[in-house]
């Protein structure tokens, strides 16, 4: 609405001039500018930037914007809202990712395999039914109170 | 039997997907070569010259209202308004979309008929145990 049509984007660029106006339009070097693949996914010839998160921008330069460490006009990732510094990040971690994925991958299918066996084949202390008092509560549970209640014994001498 | 010595720093960090690598494993810090000076160089002209315009209209005496930032309004378009006409049907989204659009659709109605196929069954056999049932 606020600019012109055509420094907008647009379809995907066929011819080499089409790639340096394209470039020049989104203010990036044309060895820089590289479209996503033509796939029909609606892209367009926005350009494919390194899936950096601004986690890894420089804190300490002057940006137009510090808290979304972006200078005016310089060209945004497709994925720009989830890469801020609220949301992903994809800085180098102290682990390599592969090691990290091991490891927790490890520590999850052993978790998961013993809560199995332990369902399968349950341990637990020697029970036995539940005795109640009050000959197996004869009276709560509607007896008679003019009868003489069954007599229940729970143990052996 | 021994495992072999453990991975160096550069073997262990494969790159992935998900995260950079550190930059003292990435071989672009080592390289000096005039190209890369070159390519360097014209970006900061690039941005010398956008930082330049920006600041012009920020320490302008009238200042606009808005300063419109064009690489946000080319953001918001592309996402928003070059998507549909810029879509093509093709083997691989014709393929998502029956997967992700229609696939659900169909799978959940499929489970819901089930259900209530079983559940009505048991109601005209009598063995229906009603749930939060009063009596």
């Amino acid at each position: 609405s606020g600019l012109p049509k055509d420094l907008m984007p647009g379809p995907y660029p066929r011819t080499p001039e089409e790639r340096a106006a394209a470039a020049k339009k989104y203010n990036m070097r044309v060895e820089d500018y590289e479209p996503y693949p033509d796939d029909g996914f609606g892209y367009g010839d926005y350009p494919k930037l390194p899936d950096k998160s601004l986690h890894e921008r420089d804190p300490w330069y002057q940006w137009d914007q510090p808290d979304m460490r972006h200078n005016w006009g310089e060209p945004m990732h497709w994925d720009f809202d989830m890469y801020i510094r609220n949301r992903v990040d994809t800085s180098p971690t102290p682990v390599p990712w592969h090691t990290m994925r091991k490891h927790f991958l490890i520590f999850l299918s052993t978790m998961l395999i013993m809560f199995c066996f332990g369902e399968i084949y349950p341990s637990y202390r020697p029970v036995g039914p539940k005795q109640y008092p009050f000959n197996d509560l004869y009276l709560e549970r509607g007896g008679d109170p003019n009868k003489e209640p069954p007599v229940v014994t729970h143990y052996e001498i | 039997m021994a495992a072999g010595p453990p991975p160096s720093a550069s073997e262990a960090y494969r790159p992935n997907r998900f995260v950079s690598l550190p930059a003292e494993l990435d071989p672009s810090t080592y390289d000096v070569s005039l190209e890369k000076r070159r390519a360097e160089a014209e970006r900061m002209a690039i941005r010398a010259r956008l930082k330049r315009q920006y600041q012009l209209q920020l320490n302008n005496p009238n200042p606009p209202a808005v300063i419109e930032d064009p690489a946000l309004l080319r953001w918001a378009y592309a996402r928003t308004e070059n998507v549909y006409p810029t879509f093509r049907p093709t083997p691989k989204t014709s393929f998502l979309g029956v997967v992700f659009a229609i696939g659900p659709i169909l799978f959940w109605a499929a489970v819901f008929k089930a259900d209530r196929d079983r559940k009505e069954k048991l109601i005209k056999e009598g063995k229906y145990e009603r749930p939060f049932s009063v009596f």
